[in-house]
């Protein structure tokens, strides 16, 4: 859950009264355009992504304006423009126009949680408006600070003068910056970024600092975060039909974050366990549909829902259904494998039997009552299936199901298919 | 801010060594001790410890208790009331839901001056409450672990604080050795163990992380208290991708590091907590880095690559820890700590191939579980055949269910339209056996339905010839044999297959025709050998020895007749009936297809089925001996359910094809889904005796169920289609329907009628009168198109296709479609349907006995409403036997506020 880009970021600003540049959205007018022109002599035309996207200016992606005809010939270039990132891909959707700020000092600023430090950070130098790994070590610092008492002005001070920031600098940042400490921890961010802020003088000859970039991960498991009442197509970025209707029903009673892994892959595996999880998801490699933590102990109604939607969008692709996790602590099997069952058996029962074949690894509470009661349903639908304790390595039962995966696609899945008088 | 814990680090830690981290002096008070999860853990993790827990709370419960082997721990509001009430503690346990924790640890902070250690075991708790929890136990000096964590544990002192580490066995895995383990992921703490166990490593401090932003107890306070801890000779780490926790630690002692997750930097956005930004440098390759430099190894340490130095060694799957370790500790001189147990190698516990055969690196053969597992596992075995959970069956089926884009019913996941092309006897075993049944199950199928066909002698001869004369329809006749056909009249044979399958239970035996099954491991007692045999009363019957011989020449294989034949005495029919149903049924049983419950009442069915047929056949024709001229032995042992259907119907043995047809036309009759009313009336009868106490059940009342919700309408309108096809054809020389070269100009007769109808059509409208519905054509679903089909109509035209045959009423339906469209009688080519098709075929069945005079239109109208009651038969057949196993008594009925009253 992040955003970037000064559109939202001047809104979010805007509730502790730190200074922005002026903006305007994708819908602008002409007109509008040209009057910001027209006050800020130049614009920036920066492309409009969803989620955390850095690096745009290294990437060719803003550009600069100081009449209509170029703003909008940006705004064409710009609109949907593609930028990778390491992995990531992002699409663009609209561009935002954004004032020049003229200004002699531009300063990053970021707050996060450390884990060096184990307390929220501040990060600070007067050389931003670079790529800061690209800097000294002598000239940004990061500071942790207590969380009871927040960012406090002397700790922003302190932290220019150890770096030996402008003079001129120091009392605008001081009085500002502690505002961001107030948005940060009080409406469930986990990272606040502000680079560059440009220190843009005003008659008296004061610095004014001016965010000119944006950047916040917000935290999904903070309910302050709904007080920003920010729309959900922000955070929708990527995140397919599937990983919206499953992720709805996250709650602190089992099942953290499920999300595709291949849409194309073959084994759904309902994984139990984070652990179980990085090691099913690393092992099944782009056999796997989805990467999933279902643990926690999640009870009946709630697995038999979550394995409903998973059954909806990817049964029908499914060689083998793998419902894998360690030996539970405190994971109720007989809960869990019954709300899995039923699931099946209703999703068997409304779109239809598909071939498959069942693998399950598992351990803890009530492990034969849940392993007799999902064969029980197998062996009403007439589903292969072979179940493992938790006395088989966890990761030779991946490979298992790997090798069942191999057989379904070299003729299992249609030999199956004629046993249960189905197509394949 | 913090308080100063031990000398010279730059934050409150306070423990020093693992062995303070779970001590046996340890107090403990667990907060929202009555919430679901503390509710199952904390019992295991008090008795495991020796009654650990002094008190809980759970707000508004003060003066409850949770109830645990090790004796009651007391509940109450507060923290404050339990201190108040003279417990103490130093050990905190949170269990609250996300949102309480921050104050639950203030709590605890802040009202008890004694309190040293908060285990916090939440998962989901906000950053912002994480940051401000780490910051109170900072300055105020008490040292946290977890959240979103399962604890800790002491193998030594063989305690566990908070969270499940070891499951509800944790003797099981909490094994005293020489490795502390610290682990991000909770579950593979105790999963590690357990690992290690097989190279025969031990544990000494078990610490479950979690692995929130804010590791309140890192991995870094961790090699602290390793490096003081006496007892722990090498740790083992489970890492995971996010922050710098790991990062430039000096181990003190051999190492092994499980770094996992490299797949996250593969996703195309960022994932894992909010913490782990991308290109933060805390990847999970960075990660193997740090351990790889720290260890001054060459990589990643597998079974192909031991890379390991004295210092540690790097793996990125668990499997591989416990040879990692063995080899880490070997460079070390260090030897395990006591012989391996167990493996880790694959041992399936339960296994059903489904009868498929599989690959050998697939089917793996089944192994025992360990104590106490498999004796579970057993005790599940001993549970033969399906078990099927009960719910409200009201207008629901696990039998039928018809797709409403095509109507075609399937029945037990086979279409009717297939099953029209199975042959019938198999058709007639599907509702009970759930499968097709092959070749030699259909054979015994037939010898036990022609054993109770011929009914001379017997008082339902008598009932149904009175009905007949009343001027009943079949359905009315065939329900007074079914009438008379009750409980007392199958008692001994359900009593015999219920007594073979009690015998057969825990045999091992997977196939009723198993000819190599020892039978002599079978023991049977005199009372229940007696079940078996003929009484006095039976010396007369010359059926068993006609079943068994059939059996004989038919070349029937059964364990439990080669059981029953053991016994060298003479058997009872309902005996033979038994074994014969038993050994079908056995193999779908013990794959669990069918349920224990409709092994045992097979017998019914099949004595059912032979006697509503029978009733179907006038009195005279059945005679001691024989049937309709039919002698007994060559019924026994040649004829098949279609041969006595047909013969039912039209008082002969059919030939090849007419029997097709007949078998076709009953195929296709067979279920319209639990919808339709014949359905309607067998599940009502079931509920209405109430399945959930099955035994009561009367099956035999059921099937009249079906028979009175069957009749002119619903059953006998096949007759409709055969009298509009008698009055296009009447006059015509047609000696062979089934001849293509048969002169007739069929175009111009349908063109005829179209006409004709075209212009009732108009003078009806005139008259504002409804206009007749023809028989056999159009469909309220198939409609609308220029030309439409009814599915099933085309796939029976297929058929006939491909077998180069014909059937000339089919052949004039098709012309008549066209024609009505032609001359204007049809906005569009309406669909010839599936009513046509049964028509034309019951009609070229019948056809040249019909033109000979031998039969009336009276006995074509029965001999339509027969083959829909042969059909229907099966089809009520699945809906009662599924009724039985999964409805709820009277769960058919409907609530009085949905039901309408009118005046």
């Amino acid at each position: 859950m992040q955003v970037t880009g000064m559109l939202t970021g001047a809104r979010l600003l805007a509730h502790v009264d730190f200074p922005t540049s002026d903006v305007l959205g994708p819908d602008a007018t002409e007109d509008q355009i040209q009057a910001l022109i027209d006050r800020h002599g130049v614009i920036f035309v920066k492309p409009l992504f969803r989620g955390g996207v850095g690096k745009k200016g290294k990437a060719g992606l803003i550009g600069r304006a100081d009449d209509l005809k170029t703003a909008l010939a940006e705004k064409e270039r710009l609109y949907f423009a593609e930028h990778r990132h390491g992995n990531a891909l992002a699409k663009a959707n609209g561009v935002t126009f954004e004032a020049g700020i003229p200004a002699e000092h531009e300063v990053y600023f970021a707050i996060t949680d450390d884990t060096r430090f184990r307390a929220p950070t501040m990060t600070i130098t007067h050389r931003g408006g670079v790529d800061i790994e690209e800097l000294g070590k002598s000239e940004i610092v990061s500071v942790p600070f207590d969380a009871l008492t927040g960012l406090k002005a002397f700790v922003v001070a302190n932290a220019l003068t150890s770096l030996g920031a402008p003079k001129e600098i120091i009392s605008p940042l001081v009085q500002h910056l502690p505002k961001l400490w107030e948005l940060m921890h009080h409406y469930g961010m986990t990272t606040l970024e502000l680079n560059p802020i440009r220190m843009m003088p005003g008659g008296n000859g004061r610095l004014t600092p001016i965010a000119c970039d944006f950047k916040c991960g917000f935290d999904r498991d903070d309910p302050r975060v709904g007080r920003l009442g920010l729309p959900d197509y922000l955070f929708a970025a990527d995140i397919s039909v599937f990983e919206q209707e499953v992720n709805q029903l996250r709650t602190h009673q089992g099942q953290s974050d499920v999300f595709v892994i291949n849409d194309k892959g073959t084994i759904l595996a309902p994984t139990f366990g984070g652990g179980a999880n990085s090691l099913v998801t690393e092992v099944l490699g782009d056999a796997a549909i989805i990467s999933s933590d279902f643990g926690g102990n999640p009870p009946y109604e709630k697995m038999k829902a979550v394995a409903s939607i998973c059954y909806r969008h990817f049964l029908k692709q499914t060689n083998v259904l793998f419902i894998i996790g360690g030996k539970s602590n405190n994971t109720d099997i007989l809960e869990t494998f019954r709300g899995m069952g039923d699931a099946l058996r209703e999703h068997f029962a409304k779109h239809g039997p598909v071939p498959l074949y069942v693998v399950v690894g598992r351990g803890g509470p009530n492990l034969v009552r849940g392993m007799g009661n999902l064969a029980d349903t197998l062996d009403s639908l007439g589903v292969p299936y072979r179940f493992f304790g938790f006395d088989s390595a966890i990761s030779e039962v991946v490979a298992y199901a790997k090798r069942v995966d191999q057989w379904m696609r070299s003729g299992g899945r249609d030999e199956i298919a004629r046993a249960m008088n189905i197509n394949a | 801010m913090y308080r100063q814990g031990i000398a010279g680090l730059p934050y409150y830690l306070g423990i020093d060594r693992l062995d303070q981290i779970a001590t046996p002096e340890d107090r403990v008070c667990v907060l929202n001790i009555l919430g679901g999860e503390s509710r199952t853990v904390t019992p295991v993790s008090h008795a495991f410890s020796g009654g650990n827990v002094v008190f809980g709370t759970s707000p508004g419960r003060s003066g409850q208790v949770l109830k645990t082997p090790a004796g009651d721990i007391p509940v109450f509001n507060s923290v404050l009331e339990g201190l108040k009430a003279g417990h103490r503690f130093n050990t905190g346990v949170v269990y609250l839901p996300p949102s309480g924790v921050r104050d639950g640890v203030a709590e605890l902070i802040r009202v008890n001056p004694d309190l040293r250690k908060i285990v916090i075991i939440t998962e989901k708790i906000a950053v912002h409450d994480a940051r401000e929890i780490r910051a109170m136990a900072q300055a105020n000096g008490i040292d946290i672990v977890g959240g979103n964590c399962l604890g800790v544990a002491d193998s030594w002192s063989r305690v566990r604080v908070g969270g499940a580490l070891g499951g509800d066995h944790p003797e099981e895995s909490l094994l005293k050795g020489s490795v502390a383990v610290f682990s991000n992921s909770g579950g593979f703490t105790t999963t590690i163990a357990q690992y290690m166990a097989t190279a025969g490593w031990g544990t000494t401090t078990l610490i479950s992380s979690g692995k929130d932003v804010y590791i309140q107890y890192g991995a870094r306070d961790f090699a602290h208290g390793f490096a003081n801890d006496p007892r722990s000779r090498a740790a083992v780490l489970y890492v995971e991708p996010g922050g710098y926790y790991e990062k430039e630690i000096n181990w003190s002692k051999p190492v092994v590091a499980c770094v996992v997750g490299r797949w996250k930097s593969k996703l195309t956005r960022a994932v894992g907590h909010a913490g782990a930004m991308a290109g933060s440098g805390d990847s999970a390759e960075d990660k193997e880095r740090w351990f790889i430099e720290a260890f001054g190894t060459d990589g990643v340490f597998s079974a192909e690559t031991p890379h390991a130095s004295a210092k540690g060694a790097l793996v990125t799957n668990i499997a591989d820890i416990p040879a990692a370790l063995t080899a880490v500790m070997a460079l070390n001189d260090m030897q395990p700590d006591f012989p391996p147990r167990g493996s880790l190698a694959l041992k399936p516990w339960i296994a059903n191939d489904q009868g498929l055969h599989l690959p050998p690196d697939v089917a793996l053969p089944i192994v025992t579980a360990p104590a106490p597992y498999a004796g579970q596992i057993t005790a599940l075995s001993d549970q033969i055949g399906a078990v099927i959970a009960r719910q409200g069956m009201k207008d629901k089926s696990g039998a039928s269910v018809m797709d409403p884009k095509t109507q075609v019913t399937s029945v037990h996941g086979h279409t009717v339209l297939d099953l029209a092309l199975q042959p019938l006897n198999a058709m007639f075993a599907l509702p009970l056996v759930h499968e097709l049944a092959d070749a030699h199950d259909r054979a015994l199928l037939d010898i036990a339905v022609s054993a109770e066909v011929n009914l001379v002698g017997d008082p339902i001869l008598v009932a149904t010839d009175a009905a007949r004369d009343a001027g009943n329809a079949p359905n009315a006749i065939m329900a007074v044999a079914a009438a008379i056909t009750g409980p007392r009249r199958v008692e001994r044979a359900l009593a015999c297959a219920q007594a073979l399958v009690e015998l057969f239970a825990k045999s091992g035996l997977r196939d009723g025709r198993d000819d190599a099954f020892d039978i002599s491991t079978i023991s049977v007692d005199d009372e229940t050998r007696k079940l078996f045999l003929a009484t006095q009363g039976e010396a007369d019957d010359p059926r068993p020895e006609a079943m068994l011989a059939a059996i004989a020449a038919r070349g029937g294989r059964s364990v439990f007749l080669r059981l029953l034949q053991s016994f060298g005495e003479r058997l009872s029919r309902d005996a033979i009936l038994a074994a014969i149903t038993t050994t079908i049924a056995w193999g779908p049983m013990v794959r669990k297809r069918i349920s224990r419950l409709t092994a045992e009442t097979l017998p019914w069915y099949l004595r059912l089925y032979g006697v509503m047929v029978g009733a179907t056949i006038p009195k005279e024709h059945h005679q001691s001996g024989s049937l309709w001229g039919i002698p007994r032995s060559e019924r026994f042992q040649n004829w098949t359910m279609a041969d006595l259907c047909c013969l039912a119907m039209t008082g002969k043995q059919p030939g090849p094809t007419e029997a097709l047809y007949i078998q076709i036309l009953i195929g296709l009759l067979i279920s319209n889904g639990p919808g339709a009313i014949s359905a309607q009336g067998a599940k009502g009868a079931v509920a209405a005796d109430g399945p959930q106490t099955p035994e009561r059940v009367q099956i035999n009342k059921a099937m009249i169920g079906f028979l009175t919700h069957s009749g002119y309408s619903h059953g006998g309108n096949g007759f409709e289609g055969m009298a509009f096809l008698l009055d296009q054809f009447r006059g015509c020389a047609l000696t062979d329907p089934t001849d293509p070269a048969h002169g007739l100009d069929l175009k111009a007769m349908a063109r005829k009628f179209a006409l004709s109808y075209k212009e009732e059509k108009r003078h009806a409208k005139e008259l504002g009168q409804e206009v007749r519905a023809l028989p056999g054509v159009h469909h309220p679903i198939f409609k609308g198109k220029p030309e439409n089909f009814d599915p099933r109509e085309r796939f029976i035209a297929r058929f006939m296709e491909e077998r180069s045959e014909y059937n000339i009423f089919h052949d004039f339906y098709r012309h008549l479609v066209r024609e009505l469209f032609e001359v204007g009688a049809s906005p569009y080519v309406f669909c010839v349907n599936i009513d046509a098709i049964i028509a034309a075929l019951l009609l070229a069945v019948l056809w040249k006995d019909y033109q000979s005079g031998a039969l009336s239109p009276r006995d074509l109208e029965t001999a339509a409403f027969t083959v829909f009651l042969f059909g229907r038969m099966i089809g009520a057949a699945a809906e009662i036997d599924d009724h039985l196993n999964r409805g709820r008594n009277m769960d058919t009925r409907t609530p009085a506020a949905a039901c309408g009253h009118v005046l």
